[in-house]
């Protein structure tokens, strides 16, 4: 007995920073489960191609499934069970009986097994054609979540949507983080006056309202511009927004940190001030950094969907989820077609999923965390 | 009494001297913009089947000084915008304070009382979450307030529209009913504004609710593992007693501070809730000068009135904080400035 406790005692004092903050992490359940989710959505998001089955721009569209609803594969029916799910196939028709209106039926008759690794659209990884998808059906097709106007698959888009906006807000957050680090790092490091005025600056730019700003700016983007020109100007007036924060944080952690007794301790020891920075300085300094990058990534998220929302952002034929959110916006779908609001659910889940994860991190990133309890 | 007068005059100062910087980076940024005021008039004119030349623009950007340089151009402007003239829309051949006018007053007015209200339900139950052991209302607390981010305003207007729309039939957008749209203001037109006013300073109000409710909080668990109140709690002080007379007064501060950022979130918040709710008002107004018709100079003089108004409430609460909190007041007053 006697010996385990040392041993995790030698384990405990041994640890890594990364362990120690893992260890810390994995005691908060709230926080691991937002992360178990927030991996999920993330996988979800990078293999969207694969997932999803079907292409999610106008050219992967269900023209004979417009509007349609949710279909969920089931295992049984009144015809028994099966132990591959299925979905019914929907005839569309019009006739003398449906006053000359398409109208789609569904065939309760006429199973559909749901396939593994079906052939499907073609997409491109790192420059090579694939067409595998990880589910279909034979002989028709399947959507989760229903399609859109003009026949869209619902869950094939959601999917892309995710990865637009975390590339979206990947992006801005690098930039912002760059930005912050080199404005920061400068007001930081020399202090004095220098710090008086980037702080000053800093500020000023922090009490304007960015939303209304970067409107302005987005605003006059001319239509012509191509979908590629729009993401990466959204990405960079998403940097843009999120750095006065940032290197707020970076100077206070530079300016903190740099008179701790350790980095004097170490200094005495007879320690090089590049021994200091990498071994000492920035260890207690990136956990601190990577939280900070994850608590303002839901913001860029936010952010992103709030301008593609108001139609400044992204457009069609860009999947994001403000691209998708701006879809509900009207009354027919509150009444009609009520399966445009799931990817309002995976918005809400993404981001609540980034708040916890951020929180969670922070408080497993402070060392003194433990002793406040 | 001298020591506080030069208190509140380096605050002023400073204030203006943030005013001048963020008058300078948004000038600049609408300068950048592609395309100045002279031509986008005429451009305007052209669509109305006036056929213009290169000589008519010219002389256009010569009747507006936009042939002066940069800097002068920005002096003139901001020495304007300082006494609230902001000159004439781009587009509209409007002035500008004559179209923004009472809107902005009343956007204004909206945001803080989403403030207010914010404050008002955030401040008794961030005070009543932190000092209760029960992980229960902890945890739910937490959940409303991660939830206020996760569910942006924009997304709970949406929401309560639909909903109006489909289950009232009335679709509550709009500050007034059509029969005081036009009408000179009265007591029935303010009390027609205030019956439909509450849903948007309900809906601006959520997610700062949210936001304050997390700093209340915060600010109060990190107070009440102080000493002071150990001592406190040592003379026998218990319960609310304990709670208002020392944590709550020390957590002040930093409230107050925050209230800034704050009105900062929900200016930002402001023009996509305004557009949901078609309400007239400043953000509505913004989002259609820019989408719309491209007008610089309508979206350069909001941008710059909404920071003001930040900045006028900073400066309001450093002073209110340097009269109301004791230690503030000594170091203020006490000679060192």
């Amino acid at each position: 007995m006697q010996t385990v406790t040392q041993k995790s005692k030698e384990a405990y004092f041994t640890a890594s920073q990364g362990q120690l903050i893992w260890s810390r992490f994995r005691k908060q359940k709230a926080a691991m489960i937002a992360g178990f989710i927030l991996v999920t959505l993330i996988l979800l998001g990078v293999f969207a191609d694969f997932v999803g089955p079907y292409n999610p721009t106008i050219s992967g569209a269900n023209k004979d499934y417009t509007n349609g609803a949710p279909q969920m594969p089931m295992f049984c029916d009144h015809n028994g069970c099966s132990a591959r799910p299925f979905i019914y196939g929907v005839k569309r028709e019009r006739s003398f009986a449906t006053n000359f209106r398409w109208v789609s039926t569904i065939d309760t008759e006429d199973r559909r097994y749901v396939q593994w690794f079906v052939k499907g659209d073609d997409y491109k990884w790192f420059g090579v054609t694939f067409n595998r998808h990880l589910f279909g059906v034979e002989g028709g097709t399947i959507h989760l979540f229903g399609t859109d106007d003009t026949g869209k698959d619902i869950f094939s888009r959601t999917l892309h949507a995710i990865k637009t906006s975390l590339a979206v807000g990947t992006m801005g957050v690098v930039i912002s983080f760059v930005l912050a680090l080199v404005i920061g790092g400068i007001a930081g490091y020399y202090g004095g006056v220098i710090d008086g005025v980037l702080q000053m600056i800093t500020d000023a730019i922090r009490t304007v309202p960015a939303i209304p700003l970067f409107m302005a700016l987005a605003a006059f983007v001319p239509d012509t511009w191509s979908a590629e020109m729009r993401f990466f100007f959204i990405s960079i007036i998403l940097g843009l927004i999120g750095w006065p924060t940032l290197a707020r944080r970076v100077r206070t952690h530079l300016l903190v940190e740099r008179t701790q007794d350790y980095v004097l301790a170490a200094q005495l020891s007879g320690a090089g001030s590049g021994h200091i920075i990498r071994r000492h300085l920035l260890p207690s300094f990136t956990s601190y950094i990577i939280v900070d990058l994850v608590i303002s990534f839901p913001y860029m998220v936010l952010s992103e969907t709030a301008l593609s929302f108001i139609g400044l952002g992204l457009k069609d034929p860009v999947t994001s989820l403000g691209v998708l959110l701006q879809n509900t916006t009207n009354a027919d779908v509150l009444l009609n077609y009520q399966w445009y609001f799931i990817p309002v659910l995976f918005f809400v889940a993404l981001v609540m999923a980034f708040v916890f994860v951020g929180d969670g991190l922070r408080d497993a990133a402070d060392p003194y965390s433990e002793a406040k309890k | 009494m001298a020591n506080f007068i030069r208190f509140m005059g380096i605050r002023a100062i400073l204030a203006v001297v943030t005013l001048l910087i963020v008058s300078f980076i948004v000038f600049s940024l609408m300068e950048f913009v592609p395309g100045d005021c002279a031509e986008r008039y005429l451009a305007y004119k052209n669509t109305q089947g006036q056929s213009l030349t290169m000589e008519d623009i010219d002389a256009e950007r010569a009747r507006l000084g936009l042939d002066q340089p940069f800097i002068y151009r920005w002096v003139t402007w901001v020495s304007g915008a300082f006494v609230g003239e902001f000159g004439d829309s781009c587009i509209l051949r409007v002035s500008i304070s004559q179209l923004l006018g009472s809107k902005f007053l009343i956007s204004a007015g909206i945001c803080f009382a989403a403030l207010l209200v914010a404050y008002l339900v955030a401040i008794p139950v961030g005070i009543y979450a932190a000092a209760s052991r029960n992980p229960v209302v902890n945890n739910i607390l937490r959940f409303v307030s991660y939830l206020g981010l996760a569910l942006p305003n924009f997304l709970l207007a949406l929401i309560i529209m639909l909903i109006a729309t489909v289950y009232f039939g009335d679709s509550m957008s709009g500050l007034f009913s059509k029969e005081f749209r036009d009408a000179p203001w009265s007591m029935a037109k303010f009390l027609d504004f205030l019956s439909r006013a509450w849903m948007p300073i309900f809906i601006l109000g959520w997610s700062a609710t949210a936001f304050a409710l997390q700093t209340v909080r915060a600010l109060m668990l990190d107070e009440q593992s102080k000493l002071y109140v150990t001592a406190a709690r040592a003379r026998g002080l218990y319960g609310r007693q304990l709670l208002w007379r020392y944590p709550a007064r020390h957590a002040l501060g930093p409230i107050v501070n925050s209230l800034g950022f704050d009105l900062n979130r929900i200016f930002n918040e402001l023009p996509i809730v305004a557009v949901i709710l078609t309400l007239t008002e400043a953000g509505a107004l913004l989002l259609e000068a820019l989408a719309r018709s491209n007008d610089q100079q309508l979206a350069g003089a909001i941008i710059f009135l909404l920071t003001a108004t930040i900045v006028g409430l900073n400066f309001i609460t450093d002073i209110a904080l340097a009269l109301l909190d004791p230690r503030m007041r000594n170091s203020v007053m006490g000679g060192r400035g």
